[in-house]
Protein backbone atom coordinates (compact mmCIF):
# COMPACT_ATOMS: atom_id res chain seq x y z
CA UNK A 1 0.00 0.00 0.00
CA UNK A 2 1.32 3.30 -1.10
CA UNK A 3 0.17 5.36 2.14
CA UNK A 4 -0.02 4.59 5.59
CA UNK A 5 -2.69 2.46 7.20
CA UNK A 6 -4.16 5.79 9.03
CA UNK A 7 -4.21 7.86 5.99
CA UNK A 8 -6.04 4.82 3.90
CA UNK A 9 -8.33 4.37 6.69
CA UNK A 10 -9.45 8.18 6.91
CA UNK A 11 -9.59 8.59 3.07
CA UNK A 12 -11.74 5.19 3.18
CA UNK A 13 -14.35 6.91 5.47
CA UNK A 14 -14.07 9.49 4.12
CA UNK A 15 -15.23 7.76 0.54
CA UNK A 16 -17.66 5.47 2.10
CA UNK A 17 -19.63 8.37 4.60
CA UNK A 18 -21.10 10.37 1.09
CA UNK A 19 -22.28 7.17 -0.57
CA UNK A 20 -23.93 6.14 3.04
CA UNK A 21 -27.11 8.10 2.29
CA UNK A 22 -27.32 6.89 -1.32
CA UNK A 23 -27.50 2.97 0.72
CA UNK A 24 -29.90 3.90 3.42
CA UNK A 25 -31.99 5.65 0.97
CA UNK A 26 -31.64 2.83 -1.64
CA UNK A 27 -32.49 0.13 1.51
CA UNK A 28 -35.41 2.00 2.80
CA UNK A 29 -37.29 1.76 -1.00
CA UNK A 30 -38.80 -1.05 1.79
CA UNK A 31 -39.89 -0.21 5.47
CA UNK A 32 -37.66 -1.30 8.02
CA UNK A 33 -36.67 0.06 11.37
CA UNK A 34 -33.22 1.12 12.50
CA UNK A 35 -32.33 -2.39 13.15
CA UNK A 36 -32.91 -4.20 10.49
CA UNK A 37 -32.04 -0.75 8.15
CA UNK A 38 -28.88 -1.78 9.48
CA UNK A 39 -28.59 -5.53 9.23
CA UNK A 40 -29.31 -5.00 5.79
CA UNK A 41 -26.61 -3.04 5.20
CA UNK A 42 -24.19 -4.60 7.09
CA UNK A 43 -25.56 -7.92 4.96
CA UNK A 44 -24.43 -5.42 1.81
CA UNK A 45 -20.95 -5.02 3.15
CA UNK A 46 -21.60 -1.48 4.37
CA UNK A 47 -21.00 -0.96 8.29
CA UNK A 48 -22.32 2.21 9.35
CA UNK A 49 -20.97 3.46 12.85
CA UNK A 50 -23.77 2.09 15.69
CA UNK A 51 -24.17 6.11 17.15
CA UNK A 52 -24.90 7.57 13.21
CA UNK A 53 -27.50 5.96 11.87
CA UNK A 54 -30.32 7.45 13.80
CA UNK A 55 -29.34 11.24 13.67
CA UNK A 56 -28.87 10.20 9.79
CA UNK A 57 -32.49 9.49 9.40
CA UNK A 58 -33.64 12.22 11.19
CA UNK A 59 -32.26 14.06 9.18
CA UNK A 60 -33.30 12.93 6.21
CA UNK A 61 -36.29 12.64 7.48
CA UNK A 62 -36.55 16.65 8.28
CA UNK A 63 -35.36 17.06 4.76
CA UNK A 64 -38.59 15.11 3.74
CA UNK A 65 -36.80 12.20 2.36
CA UNK A 66 -38.44 9.81 4.68
CA UNK A 67 -41.11 9.11 6.28
CA UNK A 68 -41.78 7.19 9.95
CA UNK A 69 -44.16 6.09 12.21
CA UNK A 70 -44.54 4.14 15.43
CA UNK A 71 -45.95 0.86 15.86
CA UNK A 72 -45.86 -2.30 17.67
CA UNK A 73 -43.89 -5.47 16.63
CA UNK A 74 -42.89 -8.36 18.21
CA UNK A 75 -44.54 -6.75 21.37
CA UNK A 76 -42.10 -3.53 21.25
CA UNK A 77 -43.08 0.00 19.74
CA UNK A 78 -40.38 0.29 16.79
CA UNK A 79 -39.62 3.24 14.39
CA UNK A 80 -40.17 2.32 11.15
CA UNK A 81 -38.97 4.16 7.89
CA UNK A 82 -39.55 4.17 4.46
CA UNK A 83 -38.80 6.40 1.52
CA UNK A 84 -41.42 9.37 0.69
CA UNK A 85 -42.05 10.37 -2.75
CA UNK A 86 -39.30 13.41 -2.14
CA UNK A 87 -37.45 10.15 -1.39
CA UNK A 88 -37.77 8.13 -4.26
CA UNK A 89 -37.20 10.62 -6.83
CA UNK A 90 -34.11 12.17 -4.98
CA UNK A 91 -33.00 8.60 -4.69
CA UNK A 92 -33.46 8.26 -8.93
CA UNK A 93 -31.44 11.26 -9.45
CA UNK A 94 -28.54 10.23 -6.95
CA UNK A 95 -28.50 6.99 -8.74
CA UNK A 96 -27.77 8.74 -12.02
CA UNK A 97 -25.32 10.89 -10.17
CA UNK A 98 -23.89 7.81 -8.23
CA UNK A 99 -23.34 6.14 -11.88
CA UNK A 100 -22.19 8.66 -13.16
CA UNK A 101 -19.48 8.93 -11.24
CA UNK A 102 -18.25 5.84 -11.45
CA UNK A 103 -18.48 5.38 -15.44
CA UNK A 104 -16.10 8.54 -15.08
CA UNK A 105 -13.98 7.04 -12.04
CA UNK A 106 -14.00 3.92 -14.50
CA UNK A 107 -12.72 5.47 -17.46
CA UNK A 108 -9.86 7.64 -15.74
CA UNK A 109 -8.52 4.51 -14.07
CA UNK A 110 -9.35 2.46 -16.94
CA UNK A 111 -5.92 2.01 -17.90
CA UNK A 112 -4.80 0.90 -14.12
CA UNK A 113 -7.09 -2.39 -14.52
CA UNK B 1 -31.71 -2.81 32.18
CA UNK B 2 -30.13 -0.36 35.11
CA UNK B 3 -27.07 0.32 33.00
CA UNK B 4 -29.41 0.76 29.92
CA UNK B 5 -31.56 3.42 31.73
CA UNK B 6 -28.94 5.19 32.80
CA UNK B 7 -27.05 5.51 29.84
CA UNK B 8 -30.31 6.58 27.79
CA UNK B 9 -31.04 9.49 30.87
CA UNK B 10 -27.28 10.57 30.54
CA UNK B 11 -28.28 11.18 26.48
CA UNK B 12 -31.63 12.35 27.10
CA UNK B 13 -30.09 15.39 29.41
CA UNK B 14 -28.00 16.44 26.37
CA UNK B 15 -31.29 16.33 24.08
CA UNK B 16 -33.44 19.33 23.47
CA UNK B 17 -36.51 18.52 25.46
CA UNK B 18 -39.00 18.73 22.82
CA UNK B 19 -37.88 15.15 21.30
CA UNK B 20 -35.71 14.04 23.71
CA UNK B 21 -38.08 11.31 24.68
CA UNK B 22 -38.70 10.07 21.19
CA UNK B 23 -35.15 9.77 20.21
CA UNK B 24 -34.44 8.11 23.10
CA UNK B 25 -37.48 6.00 23.08
CA UNK B 26 -35.51 4.97 19.50
CA UNK B 27 -32.15 3.86 21.18
CA UNK B 28 -33.63 1.91 23.59
CA UNK B 29 -35.69 0.13 21.61
CA UNK B 30 -31.88 -0.78 19.31
CA UNK B 31 -30.10 -1.71 22.47
CA UNK B 32 -33.11 -3.80 23.47
CA UNK B 33 -33.19 -5.21 20.14
CA UNK B 34 -29.89 -5.95 20.26
CA UNK B 35 -29.63 -7.20 23.30
CA UNK B 36 -31.78 -9.96 22.41
CA UNK B 37 -30.08 -11.03 19.37
CA UNK B 38 -27.14 -11.78 21.41
CA UNK B 39 -29.06 -13.26 23.99
CA UNK B 40 -30.85 -15.80 21.72
CA UNK B 41 -27.30 -16.42 20.17
CA UNK B 42 -25.87 -17.32 22.98
CA UNK B 43 -29.05 -18.86 24.40
CA UNK B 44 -28.67 -17.54 28.08
CA UNK B 45 -29.11 -13.74 29.35
CA UNK B 46 -26.45 -11.24 28.70
CA UNK B 47 -24.36 -10.17 31.92
CA UNK B 48 -23.46 -6.92 33.10
CA UNK B 49 -19.97 -6.62 31.83
CA UNK B 50 -21.85 -7.45 28.41
CA UNK B 51 -24.59 -5.30 28.73
CA UNK B 52 -21.80 -2.81 28.96
CA UNK B 53 -20.13 -3.75 25.62
CA UNK B 54 -23.23 -3.58 23.53
CA UNK B 55 -23.70 0.13 25.57
CA UNK B 56 -20.20 0.97 24.12
CA UNK B 57 -20.54 0.66 20.78
CA UNK B 58 -23.51 2.99 20.37
CA UNK B 59 -20.69 5.70 21.82
CA UNK B 60 -20.40 8.48 24.92
CA UNK B 61 -23.48 9.79 25.60
CA UNK B 62 -22.27 13.35 24.87
CA UNK B 63 -21.23 12.10 21.34
CA UNK B 64 -24.12 10.08 20.30
CA UNK B 65 -26.57 13.20 21.76
CA UNK B 66 -24.39 15.59 20.00
CA UNK B 67 -25.10 13.88 16.64
CA UNK B 68 -29.15 15.03 16.91
CA UNK B 69 -28.28 18.92 16.85
CA UNK B 70 -28.03 20.77 13.85
CA UNK B 71 -24.56 21.84 14.37
CA UNK B 72 -21.77 20.69 16.17
CA UNK B 73 -19.11 23.04 16.10
CA UNK B 74 -18.28 26.04 17.29
CA UNK B 75 -16.69 28.12 14.18
CA UNK B 76 -17.27 26.01 10.79
CA UNK B 77 -14.67 24.72 8.24
CA UNK B 78 -15.38 28.24 6.00
CA UNK B 79 -14.87 30.33 8.76
CA UNK B 80 -12.36 29.27 10.36
CA UNK B 81 -9.41 30.55 7.78
CA UNK B 82 -10.73 33.55 7.98
CA UNK B 83 -11.08 33.15 12.23
CA UNK B 84 -7.30 32.33 12.38
CA UNK B 85 -6.54 35.04 10.17
CA UNK B 86 -8.27 37.43 12.89
CA UNK B 87 -7.17 36.09 15.46
CA UNK B 88 -3.24 36.51 14.26
CA UNK B 89 -3.88 40.00 13.64
CA UNK B 90 -5.70 40.84 16.73
CA UNK B 91 -2.75 38.95 19.09
CA UNK B 92 -0.35 40.95 17.09
CA UNK B 93 -1.41 44.30 17.98
CA UNK B 94 -2.72 42.57 22.14
CA UNK B 95 1.30 41.67 21.82
CA UNK B 96 2.37 44.63 20.30
CA UNK B 97 0.40 46.95 22.71
CA UNK B 98 2.07 45.63 25.51
CA UNK B 99 5.05 45.84 24.31
CA UNK B 100 5.39 49.66 23.59
CA UNK B 101 3.38 50.12 27.24
CA UNK B 102 6.17 47.73 29.01
CA UNK B 103 8.74 49.92 26.98
CA UNK B 104 6.86 53.41 27.60
CA UNK B 105 6.91 52.46 31.30
CA UNK B 106 10.82 51.60 31.39
CA UNK B 107 11.84 54.83 28.78
CA UNK B 108 9.56 57.10 30.74
CA UNK B 109 11.01 56.32 33.97
CA UNK B 110 8.02 54.28 35.63
CA UNK B 111 9.49 51.17 36.21
CA UNK B 112 12.35 48.69 36.02
CA UNK B 113 12.59 46.44 33.15
CA UNK B 114 11.72 43.68 35.47
CA UNK B 115 9.31 44.75 37.07
CA UNK B 116 7.65 46.03 33.69
CA UNK B 117 8.01 43.09 32.15
CA UNK B 118 6.36 41.22 34.69
CA UNK B 119 3.35 43.22 35.06
CA UNK B 120 3.11 42.85 31.28
CA UNK B 121 3.47 39.08 31.19
CA UNK B 122 0.69 38.67 33.93
CA UNK B 123 -1.74 41.54 32.16
CA UNK B 124 -1.24 40.11 28.96
CA UNK B 125 -2.27 36.60 29.56
CA UNK B 126 -5.96 37.55 30.70
CA UNK B 127 -6.24 40.61 27.46
CA UNK B 128 -5.31 37.61 25.09
CA UNK B 129 -7.62 34.84 26.53
CA UNK B 130 -10.19 38.16 26.38
CA UNK B 131 -9.12 38.72 22.67
CA UNK B 132 -9.48 34.77 22.42
CA UNK B 133 -12.55 34.85 23.33
CA UNK B 134 -14.18 37.60 21.73
CA UNK B 135 -13.09 36.57 18.54
CA UNK B 136 -14.50 33.42 18.91
CA UNK B 137 -17.83 35.21 20.09
CA UNK B 138 -18.31 37.38 17.08
CA UNK B 139 -17.43 34.18 15.10
CA UNK B 140 -19.87 31.97 16.30
CA UNK B 141 -22.44 34.47 15.64
CA UNK B 142 -21.35 34.93 12.31
CA UNK B 143 -21.00 31.68 11.63
CA UNK B 144 -25.06 31.26 12.91
CA UNK B 145 -25.48 34.70 10.23
CA UNK B 146 -24.14 32.95 6.98
CA UNK B 147 -21.18 35.29 7.16
CA UNK B 148 -18.46 32.61 5.97
CA UNK B 149 -21.01 31.24 2.65
CA UNK B 150 -22.01 34.99 2.09
CA UNK B 151 -18.32 36.50 1.98
CA UNK B 152 -17.41 33.53 0.43
CA UNK B 153 -19.69 34.59 -2.82
CA UNK B 154 -19.05 37.94 -2.54
CA UNK B 155 -15.21 38.48 -3.50
CA UNK B 156 -13.98 39.41 -6.34
CA UNK B 157 -10.45 38.30 -7.91
CA UNK B 158 -9.74 41.82 -8.91
CA UNK B 159 -9.85 43.26 -5.33
CA UNK B 160 -6.31 41.06 -4.56
CA UNK B 161 -3.08 42.91 -4.41
CA UNK B 162 -1.62 43.19 -7.93
CA UNK B 163 2.04 41.28 -7.98
CA UNK B 164 3.90 44.47 -8.66
CA UNK B 165 2.08 46.39 -5.27
CA UNK B 166 4.54 46.54 -2.49
CA UNK B 167 3.18 43.93 0.35
CA UNK B 168 2.46 45.24 3.17
CA UNK B 169 5.10 44.21 6.13
CA UNK B 170 2.78 42.60 8.65
CA UNK B 171 4.89 43.38 12.34
CA UNK B 172 5.59 46.63 10.72
CA UNK B 173 1.68 47.54 10.10
CA UNK B 174 0.59 45.81 13.51
CA UNK B 175 3.42 48.00 15.26
CA UNK B 176 2.16 50.80 13.59
CA UNK B 177 -1.60 49.88 14.58
CA UNK B 178 -0.54 48.92 17.72
CA UNK B 179 1.15 52.61 18.85
CA UNK B 180 -2.04 54.13 17.17
CA UNK B 181 -4.55 51.84 19.83
CA UNK B 182 -1.98 52.96 22.45
CA UNK B 183 -1.77 56.61 21.62
CA UNK B 184 -5.89 56.85 21.64
CA UNK B 185 -6.08 55.08 24.57
CA UNK B 186 -3.26 57.14 26.51
CA UNK B 187 -5.40 60.79 24.76
CA UNK B 188 -8.64 59.43 26.11
CA UNK B 189 -6.65 58.76 29.62
CA UNK B 190 -7.57 55.01 29.47
CA UNK B 191 -3.36 54.16 30.20
CA UNK B 192 -1.28 56.21 32.22
CA UNK B 193 0.74 59.30 30.66
CA UNK B 194 4.39 58.50 30.02
CA UNK B 195 6.29 61.31 31.98
CA UNK B 196 9.97 61.49 31.70
CA UNK B 197 9.73 64.07 34.74
CA UNK B 198 8.32 61.79 37.17
CA UNK B 199 10.93 61.40 39.03
CA UNK B 200 12.06 65.02 39.10
CA UNK B 201 10.74 65.88 42.70
CA UNK B 202 9.22 69.59 42.74
CA UNK B 203 8.37 69.52 39.09
CA UNK B 204 4.47 69.83 38.25
CA UNK B 205 4.65 70.13 34.14
CA UNK B 206 0.44 71.43 33.52
CA UNK B 207 -0.78 71.34 29.91
CA UNK B 208 -1.98 74.53 28.47
CA UNK B 209 -5.51 74.96 27.30
CA UNK B 210 -4.46 74.80 23.88
CA UNK B 211 -4.53 70.97 24.30
CA UNK B 212 -8.11 70.78 25.58
CA UNK B 213 -9.04 73.08 22.84
CA UNK B 214 -7.82 70.24 20.29
CA UNK B 215 -8.74 67.22 21.90
CA UNK B 216 -11.12 65.94 19.82
CA UNK B 217 -9.72 66.70 16.43
CA UNK B 218 -6.87 65.31 17.45
CA UNK B 219 -8.32 62.27 18.76
CA UNK B 220 -10.54 62.30 15.25
CA UNK B 221 -6.86 62.67 13.45
CA UNK B 222 -5.36 60.00 15.46
CA UNK B 223 -8.33 57.66 15.10
CA UNK B 224 -8.09 58.82 11.15
CA UNK B 225 -4.81 57.54 11.08
CA UNK B 226 -5.50 54.32 12.95
CA UNK B 227 -8.26 53.56 10.19
CA UNK B 228 -5.65 54.46 7.50
CA UNK B 229 -2.84 51.82 9.29
CA UNK B 230 -5.21 48.99 9.48
CA UNK B 231 -6.42 49.54 5.64
CA UNK B 232 -2.92 49.38 4.88
CA UNK B 233 -2.14 46.26 6.70
CA UNK B 234 -5.31 44.92 5.64
CA UNK B 235 -6.55 45.90 2.23
CA UNK B 236 -3.92 47.28 0.24
CA UNK B 237 -5.57 47.07 -2.85
CA UNK B 238 -8.01 49.95 -1.66
CA UNK B 239 -5.68 52.72 -2.97
CA UNK B 240 -8.05 54.96 -3.22
CA UNK B 241 -9.53 54.82 0.25
CA UNK B 242 -5.70 54.91 1.76
CA UNK B 243 -4.70 57.56 -0.51
CA UNK B 244 -7.96 59.97 0.53
CA UNK B 245 -6.97 58.87 4.41
CA UNK B 246 -3.27 60.02 3.83
CA UNK B 247 -4.31 63.18 2.44
CA UNK B 248 -7.13 63.80 4.66
CA UNK B 249 -4.54 63.01 7.75
CA UNK B 250 -1.51 64.68 6.20
CA UNK B 251 -3.85 68.47 5.59
CA UNK B 252 -5.68 67.67 8.79
CA UNK B 253 -2.87 67.24 10.99
CA UNK B 254 -0.44 70.14 9.26
CA UNK B 255 -4.07 72.07 9.68
CA UNK B 256 -3.69 70.71 13.66
CA UNK B 257 -0.47 71.19 13.92
CA UNK B 258 -0.56 75.44 12.32
CA UNK B 259 -3.18 75.65 15.54
CA UNK B 260 -1.07 74.58 18.22
CA UNK B 261 2.14 76.23 16.50
CA UNK B 262 0.36 79.46 17.12
CA UNK B 263 -0.74 78.63 20.52
CA UNK B 264 3.39 79.43 21.58
CA UNK B 265 3.69 78.24 25.04
CA UNK B 266 2.31 74.26 25.30
CA UNK B 267 3.39 73.50 28.48
CA UNK B 268 3.72 75.11 31.92
CA UNK B 269 6.41 74.05 34.43
CA UNK B 270 5.37 75.19 38.00
CA UNK B 271 6.54 73.29 41.28
CA UNK B 272 8.56 74.19 44.36
CA UNK B 273 11.66 74.23 42.69
CA UNK B 274 13.69 77.22 42.24
CA UNK B 275 11.96 79.63 40.36
CA UNK B 276 14.97 80.58 37.68
CA UNK B 277 15.18 76.56 37.28
CA UNK B 278 11.46 76.24 36.66
CA UNK B 279 11.98 79.25 33.96
CA UNK B 280 14.89 77.12 32.21
CA UNK B 281 12.76 74.04 32.45
CA UNK B 282 9.44 75.95 30.79
CA UNK B 283 11.59 77.29 28.45
CA UNK B 284 12.93 74.31 27.28
CA UNK B 285 10.52 72.38 27.41
CA UNK B 286 8.87 74.47 25.32
CA UNK B 287 11.60 75.40 22.87
CA UNK B 288 11.58 71.73 22.16
CA UNK B 289 7.82 71.42 21.35
CA UNK B 290 8.22 74.42 19.16
CA UNK B 291 10.75 72.57 16.96
CA UNK B 292 8.96 69.77 17.20
CA UNK B 293 5.57 70.92 15.55
CA UNK B 294 8.08 72.43 12.86
CA UNK B 295 9.46 68.97 12.15
CA UNK B 296 6.30 67.18 12.20
CA UNK B 297 4.33 70.28 10.19
CA UNK B 298 7.66 69.28 7.31
CA UNK B 299 6.78 65.68 7.75
CA UNK B 300 3.37 66.83 6.97
CA UNK B 301 3.83 68.29 3.97
CA UNK B 302 5.94 66.09 1.99
CA UNK B 303 4.07 63.12 3.06
CA UNK B 304 0.79 65.12 1.43
CA UNK B 305 2.62 65.66 -1.24
CA UNK B 306 4.17 62.70 -1.92
CA UNK B 307 0.60 61.38 -2.04
CA UNK B 308 -0.94 63.93 -4.32
CA UNK B 309 2.43 63.22 -6.41
CA UNK B 310 1.40 59.40 -6.30
CA UNK B 311 -2.42 60.38 -7.03
CA UNK B 312 -1.61 62.67 -10.14
CA UNK B 313 0.76 59.86 -11.56
CA UNK B 314 -0.70 56.53 -10.87
CA UNK B 315 -2.19 55.22 -14.11
CA UNK B 316 -6.09 55.15 -14.05
CA UNK B 317 -8.10 51.77 -13.48
CA UNK B 318 -5.51 51.41 -10.77
CA UNK B 319 -6.23 53.51 -8.37
CA UNK B 320 -9.78 53.07 -7.53
CA UNK B 321 -11.07 50.56 -4.94
CA UNK B 322 -13.38 48.84 -7.60
CA UNK B 323 -10.98 48.90 -10.65
CA UNK B 324 -10.27 46.02 -12.32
Amino acid sequence: MPVDDDTFEKLRVELRRGSLVLAVLGALREERYGYTLRQSLEDAGLLIDEGALYPLLRRLESQRLLISEWREEAKRTKRFYRLSVDGTDTLAALLHEWNAISESILRLTEKDK
Amino acid sequence: MDLIDRYLAAIARRLPAENAGDIVAEIRDDLLTRQEVREDALGRPLNRKEVAALIKDVGHPLIVASRYRPQQYLIGPDAFPFFVATLRIVAMVVALAFVVTAASSVVFGHADIAHALGRAMSNLFSSAMLAFGTVAAVFYALERTGFPAEHLAKWRPQDLPEVKDKQPNVWGSAFEVAVGVYFILWWCGLVPFPTYYGNVKGLILAPDPIWAAVWWPVLALMVARLIYNIVQWLRPRWKMVLAVLSVGTAAGGLGLAYVIYQAGHWLTASGTLPADQLADIDHGVNLGIHWAIVVVGAILVLQGLQEVWRLATSRPGVVGVKAI
